[in-house]
């Protein structure tokens, strides 16, 4: 089993989000079973906070998703290690896989142990609010980034709490490249008469 | 609703003025000029005048800076009735002023930007700017790929979709320079540099000559050349009377940072909208905000920088 490998892990939700930005909570954020937190029933919360400083709070994913929890249907079914196309289930999501192209596949980020949960590189598990941790773990340059608010999107007060929106939030994970989308409409010409 | 017809309202400012207009306009066509009939005239524009005792009170009404917080609270209490005879939308005028040591400053990553002005979009509804005719605070430019020619810069780009393949976009809107060309230039003072870095307008001081539109490098202001028509519905009534409040026909306006928002620890609502979250706003001065965590680890640049007028507005790439 990949996930025994990467037990005892510092990288944990609350390590990464203290780095985020509050000093505070690093005293707090010692090192956390990435197993423990996987076997919790309820994804863990996202949000960091201290007494002291405003907080700073990842967007959460699972409750988003209309078909989670994986395991309602998944707990009936054994798990198949064999990479093939998929005709039955997740058949719009198996079209849809642009990630990486001929090497992904689902149990490249899934787990096969807990199909609630991600697997990320190096074989710890993650939340699905944690996706941020299973980008990371390929897309290294962009979670520097996303960590220091640099790349990505943060929402609320620029002084005060803030809400930063996940990877996923805007990526879709299974087809990372943003679309392209319908623009606004354009501006007059200060004439009144429309650009030609 | 439109402009004109908001003019037409019954002791609205509008049709004062264009009493008073009439009045001086038949004295001077008048074949049989006589004593009689010019005071007759001025009869009627002093009329005219007094029956709208607030625009009187907008004619004596001193420079922002000047106005004490008395003053402050008339001139609000005033603007705010006229907007709601005017268009029905009760409004609330604000003043929120600079915080403490913050120094604003904008960043935007050009490697997101998609052009689909989600930004300019959000501004507008912000900051209420008319339906008709359709201007945005934010112009975002289509250049070729590989070039970074502002002067070629297409804004009026209308494709289905964004990006168009071998496209680039760069949003441009006030870049709140730290030696602005338009304050020089404003022969009234009627536009300044606050102490937080935003360059405001009071629009009540403003008198359209546009030499500050001339002087600006970025294209960051824009003039109301007809009276601007919003629908009451689109009307965002938490206003500040530097920012979003109402315009008039004939006064130069201008991205603000939503200092309505910002000074009050909100983002910008273009940096909200924007779904690529290409955005980025903070205070320079604090050493852990987002800006200053950007500036010290991505190379950036700022437009026409050998103009000296230090904007506060950087460009970067990830």
């Amino acid at each position: 089993m990949r996930s025994a490998i990467g037990a005892h892990q510092d990288l944990s939700s609350a390590g990464v989000l203290a780095i985020i930005g509050l000093a505070a909570s690093l005293a707090v954020a010692g090192c956390h079973d990435a197993q423990a937190q996987a076997a919790q029933s309820e994804p863990s919360s996202t949000t960091a906070s201290s007494a002291a400083g405003p907080a700073v709070s990842v967007e959460p994913r699972a409750k988003l998703l209309p078909t989670f929890p994986c395991s309602s249907c998944h707990q009936h079914l054994k798990p198949n290690p064999e990479k093939r196309e998929l005709k039955e289930f997740h058949t719009v999501r198996n079209k849809e896989l642009h990630h990486g192209d001929s090497a992904a596949w689902c149990y490249q980020c899934h787990s096969m142990a807990n199909i609630d949960r991600l697997v990320i590189a190096r074989g710890d598990l993650v939340t699905f609010d944690e996706a941020f941790l299973l980008c990371g773990s390929c897309h290294g340059d962009k979670l520097r980034d996303w960590k220091l608010a640099i790349h990505g999107k943060t929402m609320g007060h620029w002084r005060g709490d803030k809400i930063k929106r996940s990877c996923t939030g805007c990526h879709n994970p299974h087809a990372p490249k943003f679309p392209a989308i319908e623009p606004e409409a354009a501006p007059w010409p200060p004439t009144g008469m429309k650009a030609h | 609703m439109t402009g004109r017809d908001d003019d037409q309202h019954e002791g609205g400012c509008g049709d004062a003025r264009s009493q008073r207009r009439d009045a001086l306009v038949q004295l001077r066509l008048s074949k049989h000029d006589s004593r009689r009939d010019f005071l007759k005239g001025i009869a009627v524009a002093g009329a005219a005048i007094a029956g709208g005792a607030g625009c009187a009170d907008e004619h004596f009404q001193k420079h922002y800076k000047e106005l004490t917080d008395e003053d402050k609270r008339h001139v609000f209490q005033r603007i705010e009735q006229e907007t709601r005879a005017k268009t029905g939308v009760r409004v609330k005028i604000s003043d929120p002023q600079p915080l403490d040591g913050v120094q604003f400053a904008y960043a935007l990553d050009l490697s997101l930007c998609n052009g689909n002005r989600r930004c300019a979009e959000a501004c507008a509804r912000e900051n209420n700017l008319p339906d008709e005719p359709r201007f945005r605070y934010i112009q975002v430019l289509q250049m070729e790929r590989g070039t970074v020619d502002l002067e070629r810069g297409e804004h009026y780009y209308e494709p289905e979709k964004v990006p168009q393949p071998g496209k680039v976009y760069l949003p441009v809107q006030c870049h709140h320079c730290e030696k602005p060309a338009c304050i020089k230039v404003c022969p009234v003072g009627a536009t300044w540099r606050e102490p937080d870095g935003i360059v405001v307008v009071d629009y009540d001081w403003c008198i359209g000559c546009r030499y500050c539109m001339a002087a600006c490098p970025y294209f960051g202001r824009r003039f109301n050349f007809a009276e601007p028509a919003i629908r009451p519905n689109r009307i965002n009534p938490e206003q500040g009377y530097l920012s979003n409040r109402l315009r008039r026909a004939g006064v130069v306006e201008k991205c603000t940072f939503c200092l309505q928002r910002t000074r009050t620890g909100r983002y910008p609502a273009c940096l909200e909208a924007c779904p690529t979250g290409a955005r980025k706003f903070g205070d320079l001065s604090d050493p852990e905000s987002e800006i200053r965590v950007m500036l010290e680890r991505k190379r950036v640049f700022v437009l026409k920088e050998d103009l000296g007028t230090i904007p506060r507005f950087y460009y970067f790439y990830t």
